[in-house]
């Protein structure tokens, strides 16, 4: 008997020992690894497992909100109508889009403002907090803000557009095919970069300073110090961000929905818009599951191509 | 004392959660009985109203106040989402008692199967119903809702900038053209995609009032050389840029109240509204100058939920909103609109809005903004339409094109 468990050991412990009760080990009985993992798991089962397979079932049945619990078995109808849809390509080509310009773009900036708020320079924890603002507002709240910052009569982005002889005609740039798109993205990178900047500073703070300033001492530039020293390091991190951005721009929702509703002629409508659409206005839950389920395929090759990459680079670093 | 395992405690506990969480799920229902009085739920978006919607919730109260066991509670949402999000509490067998619905979502739901049938609990017979609106409320015989309000649309135009109204298109065009300066427009209606069924109501004013229509009765006419007039002047207006482009409906009619738009096509439910907005305002109404008297009509029946549990109380609900000092004040409080019978107006509203009558004398010539013929697919013809009409606007297509291309898709999704 070790000394620790001579002192824990409480008074009359020993009668009921001899008594030939057993002890509870302080990790429990074998079962308590799984009573512990019991309740994410069933969080999981009943809130992500359960409505999966629902949708799987839905995807391939003719069943409509109005009426939900009378389904008819169609089989691959729904894949076959959303797919033969030129919409519903316009609606991919949109998604595509909106992810690669998102991803890049939040991606982008965060590094850019990382690399500068890395620096020393006055101010520059008062920067820091400041950046993290965009961040921190709810999304509902962005898109309003930016929908009126929008306004083609009391907006300001319309008033300095027209002030340096850059208006949109008609103002309206919400309702401009051509314009709407590019207006929802700046919104999304506007109110992404923060995350992606300061999860980068972090990362840029463990670069080793004396690598940099050694790599600088024998000459290199800026340019190729970053990329001999700094990107190395930071890969992996910005290699997470892109999954997470990716995965993140496309389930969005609500900024888009609430900015465009996915118009104007489908200019904005993602896979999510798309499929609310389908669900709620159209009231098609049997097509909103085959679209729901596009884009569960469509998330599965973004991890699985991450992870093939993330291997590569790791074999690459210990060749 | 014994105690149990730890697992096993932890099992019960987690199993009397569950088990009360069920419950708490399975006890969750719109109406409700507490004390003997049963509770019933009424949906309506006009609770939100600022002009209306507290003048309404003073005419529930009245109700209320009225009854021993039974209490009307108001539960307002939203306009834009109101269709939706009812229809999909129906759809799950849930869902307020009572609800106002606008004429495509009542189809709809009528259509589903979610409406409880009026004929065996509230006899028509006792009451002067209005014929026009009241004949879209029975369906293959039985009858599924009572006109709550039906409110015909108008040409609101502002008295100060316009001394005399237009009586035709190209006066209607010219004055909106010439009203246009700076932050004022001559003309506003909606235009945006985000507001689908609000362009669906002012597209048919066009449709409608060029002679067109969606429908024969049996087979969509959607690209009928009418129709595209009609949509063509609807254009035509937009394209002069005489409208405050990208403003939704709450920012043109606050636009409006405050003088900077000139004129606008609108129901009758929008003069107390208006009024609420800015009392001066001197405003008054004319009707559509369009080449044909046809305009459309917002009706919003009553009708009762087929999965309430509380369907006769919510039926002496609307037995005792037809009484006819109910009717008279619950039309006094919707200002132009009618409501299910056939009312008096009093003097003293005469006197305070006397284009009333203009409200009251387009009823025989005014329809409910539905497809005849595909009444149930009305919310997805709409938004085909809708869509490729903006399309339009925005130029990636020419009207026709767009109309062609609507006709194609809707005839697919009506079979």
């Amino acid at each position: 008997m070790t000394v620790v468990e001579q002192q824990t050991r409480a008074p009359g412990s020993v009668s009921r020992r001899r008594r030939g009760r057993r002890r509870p080990s302080p990790q429990g009985s074998r079962w308590t690894p799984y009573l512990f993992l019991a309740p994410a798991a069933l969080f999981i089962l009943v809130f992500q497992a359960v409505p999966l397979a629902q949708e799987i079932f839905l995807s391939f049945t003719r069943t409509t909100l109005l009426n939900p619990t009378e389904s008819t078995w169609v089989g691959l109808d729904n894949f076959v109508r959303i797919f033969g849809d030129e919409d519903f390509h316009r609606t991919l080509r949109t998604t595509v889009v909106y992810v690669i310009a998102c991803v890049v773009g939040a991606v982008g900036a965060g590094l850019a403002v990382a690399l500068l708020l890395n620096r020393s320079f006055r101010g520059r924890g008062w920067a820091r907090a400041l950046v993290t603002v965009p961040w921190a507002a709810p999304g509902i709240a962005v898109a309003l803000i930016a929908t009126w910052m929008l306004n083609p009569q009391y907006g300001i982005v319309n008033r300095f557009l027209d002030a340096i002889g850059l208006g949109v005609p008609g103002g309206a740039i919400l309702d401009s095919p051509r314009y709407a798109l590019p207006a929802i993205l700046a919104t999304t990178i506007w109110q992404l970069f923060p995350f992606t900047s300061v999860v980068l500073l972090s990362a840029l703070q463990s670069v080793p300073k004396d690598l940099t300033e050694a790599a600088m001492v024998d000459g290199a530039g800026p340019w190729s110090a970053f990329r001999a020293v700094t990107w190395p390091v930071i890969r992996p991190t910005v290699g997470l961000l892109a999954l997470l951005m990716t995965i993140w721009s496309l389930r969005r929702f609500e900024l888009i929905w609430l900015m465009t509703k996915g118009g104007p002629v489908g200019a904005t409508e993602t896979l999510v818009i798309d499929l609310y659409s389908q669900a709620f206005d159209s009231k098609e839950l049997g097509s909103a599951a085959a679209i729901g389920m596009v884009g569960v395929v469509i998330s599965l090759i973004v991890i699985a191509g991450s992870r093939f990459v993330a291997r590569a680079a790791e074999k690459e670093d210990t060749r | 004392m014994k105690t149990l395992p730890f697992h096993r405690r932890a099992t019960a506990a987690t199993s009397i959660i569950a088990l009360t969480a069920a419950l708490l799920v399975g006890c969750t229902s719109d109406s409700g009985s507490e004390d003997g009085v049963t509770t019933v739920t009424f949906a309506a978006s006009t609770f939100g109203d600022p002009g209306r919607g507290p003048q309404l919730l003073e005419w529930l109260d009245e109700f209320n106040t009225s009854q021993n066991a039974i209490r009307v509670a108001a539960a307002a949402v939203p306009y834009p989402t109101f269709g939706q999000t009812v229809l999909t509490q129906m759809g799950s067998g849930r869902g307020p008692d009572l609800i106002r619905f606008d004429m495509p979502e009542f189809e709809a739901a009528s259509e589903a199967g979610l409406i409880a049938p009026l004929d065996d609990v509230i006899d028509v017979s006792k009451y002067k119903l209005l014929e026009q609106p009241d004949k879209f409320m029975i369906h293959g015989g039985v009858r599924h809702g009572i006109i709550f309000e039906a409110s015909n649309y108008a040409m609101f135009y502002n008295a100060d900038l316009i001394p005399n109204p237009p009586t035709n298109y190209q006066e209607f065009f010219d004055t909106a053209r010439s009203l246009t300066k700076g932050d004022v427009f001559g003309l506003a209606f909606r235009q945006t995609e985000a507001e689908e069924a609000g362009v669906w109501q002012d597209i048919f004013n066009y449709v409608y009032g060029f002679g067109g229509a969606w429908s024969d009765g049996t087979n969509l006419t959607i690209n009928s050389p009418k129709n595209l007039e009609g949509l063509q002047a609807y254009k035509d207006l937009y394209d002069a840029n005489v409208i405050p482009r990208g403003a939704d409906a709450a920012t043109f009619r606050r636009m409006f109240a405050e003088g900077k738009v000139g004129m606008e096509l609108n129901n009758g439910g929008y003069v107390t509204a208006t009024r609420g907005q800015n009392a001066d305002l001197n405003f008054s109404v004319a009707p559509i100058p369009f080449p044909v008297r046809s305009q459309g009509s917002i009706l919003a029946p009553i009708v009762i939920n087929k999965a309430s549990p509380a369907q006769d109380a919510a039926a002496t609900f609307i037995r005792w909103a037809l009484e006819p000092e109910n009717q008279v004040k619950l039309q006094e409080i919707l200002g132009a609109s009618s409501v299910a019978t056939v009312t008096e107006r009093s003097a003293e509203s005469l006197q305070e809005t006397p284009f009333l009558t203009v409200f009251d004398e387009l009823t025989p010539s005014s329809l409910p903004q539905i497809v005849l013929g595909f009444e149930a697919k009305t919310p997805d013809i709409r938004k085909v339409v809708v869509q490729n009409v903006i399309a339009a606007l925005q130029g990636t297509v020419d009207l026709k094109t767009a109309l062609d291309r609507a006709q194609q898709q809707a005839t697919e999704l009506v079979g």
